[in-house]
């Protein structure tokens, strides 16, 4: 279906505000506004790689960074941080996201669009006194329902992975 | 300053119940040195598995303590273990982590070696007036001094007096059997690959799998997770074992020679493991009593770099040391060849919920082994407290479940959860005196 030069203009312009209030939210540890970005049953995938130069590519036959069938895998994260019993949480690194090449992988629909972002996380390790650099590439599938647009797909690839002791969501 | 007598640096009095450990073991660096000479470099390590060696030609590239090795199968399907270092300048011959190679040439200057370590070219030979003695010497890659492996294990030594593997093994080749054995077609490291460091010494990793004190605190947060997981919430996907219900179960721990140890508790949601819809055919195969300690809770240590543990599923661990308060991690997750595949995705997601650097638990443990690296920098105090518990219900020798395993602890300890016993502790520091001492007066590691 051809969709309007001027809708998809507008789908694109949601898509990028959305993938910036992501990591601003992350940033400004607004969490609650940071979930509702997910649709309920969205899918949140980190794959590991495998040596120098393939990705896993199966979630269900392979091993992943994080793999979440749903937002309830996201929450579970945000539940640890609030819990205060986290020590890897005390106290909280703080971060500065960066998202920037984003790239439409199909041409934008009106309730669908398929994105890729470069991302850079440079976190602040108050424990170590230390900060980390990580840094990858990321794909989105959002969706719209009406005018709200939501994450029904994240696949985050961590460029460097060799972890510096761990890492969680707002690591990404 | 130099390092006084290993002895000094563990308070080991059985007969006044005394087990202490002083700091300086994790946080003085000349220890760190003669660790990686008379530890690492002069007994058994763990290297990889012969799985990930299937075919002809694969490779894997590890260390022995700083050593860099490549362990490689050759074309007669023999496997070899070679140091990755250039006959000629000395650089690595293969700079990649895993893969399949009939050959490994040096990017330096172009010298090659095939999969069985042995120099096929050096370029320009024939123009290179070198003299005879240049081709009176070996050009091939130096193979490690010992090489063998047990189910499917692979272990190497860079000295060569060591003994027979399986003897110093032992008892461990049961705890390795209860991974490895788990499915008649045999067990494979799921691919993808976790690799880590934290800011703490080698020796808090491999103690805190002997450590079951920690769970409850240091895992706090996940008790909190477990909850909401129980009432549906959350990734009910990755939920394992009710932590709650544990209250009641008993846990063990045993002493083997070698440094070797293993923890063990008792389970009391069976079917929540990962191995329980296998049980009955391995009842069949192999027993009730593998059978039994299949469904227990483990966590043995191979001394010094391997951690053999099934807290939520089975897993191999192994530890490197960086330096003195630098290690890096890597974490596999085994399962049997030809899971289902609805099984298979189980066991993932209960591996990176609990011991991923992203998950639940391992961020935790890394992060307090920071806070006592720099706690260890504190003057003024000596000896740690932290390798008591237990001691007071310590049997000599094997204990029943031990004799019903058939194995023969050098001791025995089995109380309440609550008694969280840290005794498993003490064989990786007797056997750290027993090799720092003998290199330090220059004796051979083993009798």
């Amino acid at each position: 279906m051809m969709v309007e030069a001027g809708a998809a203009a507008d789908s694109m312009a949601a898509g990028i505000e959305l993938l910036h209030r992501e990591a601003a939210y992350l940033d400004e540890q607004r969490w609650d506004e940071w979930l509702a970005l997910f649709a309920p049953d969205c899918e949140f995938w980190a794959p590991t790689w495998t040596g120098e130069g393939r990705l896993t590519t199966n979630p269900q036959t392979e091993l992943s960074l994080m793999y979440f069938a749903g937002r309830g895998g996201l929450e579970d994260r945000i539940v640890r941080i609030r819990s205060g019993r986290s020590p890897a949480a005390l106290p909280l690194p703080r971060t500065t996201h960066m998202v920037g090449n984003i790239l439409p992988l199909e041409p934008p629909q009106s309730s669908r669009l398929r994105l890729r972002s470069s991302w850079t996380c440079h976190a602040f390790f108050p424990l170590m006194n230390a900060t980390h650099i990580f840094f990858g590439r990321a794909e989105y599938e959002l969706t719209s329902g009406g005018t709200d647009w939501v994450i029904a797909k994240k696949k985050t690839i961590l460029e460097n992975d060799r972890i510096p002791m761990a890492i969680d969501i707002y690591c990404l | 300053m130099r390092p006084r007598a290993a002895q000094s640096y563990i308070d080991d009095r059985p007969e006044d119940g005394v087990f202490r450990v002083h700091r300086d073991v994790y946080a003085d660096p000349e220890l760190f040195e003669l660790e990686i000479k008379y530890i690492f470099e002069r007994t058994w390590n763990f290297l990889t598995l012969e799985s990930e060696l299937a075919k002809p030609h694969d490779f894997v590239t590890t260390h022995i303590g700083r050593t860099p090795v490549i362990v490689a199968r050759d074309a007669k399907g023999k496997i070899g273990a070679f140091l990755n270092t250039c006959r000629h300048k000395g650089a690595t011959v293969c700079r990649f982590e895993k893969g399949n190679a009939k050959f490994h040439v040096c990017l330096y200057h172009g010298w090659a070696y095939d999969s069985a370590g042995k120099n096929v070219s050096i370029k320009q030979r024939e123009a290179a007036d070198y003299a005879a003695a240049f081709d009176a010497e070996s050009h091939d890659l130096i193979p490690i001094a010992r090489l063998d492996s047990y189910q499917g294990l692979v272990f190497g030594s860079l000295s060569p007096d060591v003994p027979p593997l399986l003897d110093h093994l032992g008892d461990l080749k049961f705890f390795i059997d209860l991974h490895m054995e788990q499915s008649p077609n045999g067990m494979e490291i799921i691919p993808g690959r976790v690799a880590y460091t934290y800011r703490g010494n080698w020796k808090m990793q491999l103690e805190n799998g002997q450590d079951p004190y920690h769970v409850d605190t240091a895992h706090g947060s996940f008790m909190a997770i477990a909850e909401r997981r129980r009432k549906g919430q959350g990734n009910v996907a990755a939920r394992e074992l009710d932590w709650q219900k544990r209250n009641n179960v008993q846990i063990g721990a045993y002493e083997f020679p070698f440094g070797h140890s293993s923890v063990w508790h008792e389970v009391a949601e069976p079917e929540r493991r990962a191995v329980y819809p296998m049980l009955d055919e391995i009842r069949a195969r192999l027993g009730p009593v593998k059978a039994e300690w299949m469904v227990k809770q483990r966590n043995a240590v191979f001394f010094p770099n391997l951690q053999i543990a099934d807290q939520i599923v089975p897993i191999l661990r192994t530890f490197r040391p960086i330096s003195v308060d630098l290690t890096e991690l890597r974490s596999n997750v085994i399962a049997p060849v030809g899971e289902p595949p609805e099984r298979r995705a189980a066991r993932l997601r209960q591996f990176e919920d609990f011991v991923n650097p992203g998950g639940y638990a391992t961020p935790d443990d890394v992060t307090v082994f920071a806070d006592c690296q720099t706690g260890f920098s504190a003057t003024g105090v000596d000896f740690l407290q932290g390798y008591a518990r237990g001691i007071g219900a310590l049997e000599r020798g094997a204990n029943d479940e031990a004799r019903g395993a058939g194995l023969h602890p050098l001791a025995s300890v089995k109380g309440h959860r609550t008694q969280n016993t840290e005794i498993g502790t003490h064989a990786p520091f007797r056997e750290w005196v027993r090799l720092m001492e003998a290199g330090m007066a220059g004796r051979k590691a083993y009798a």
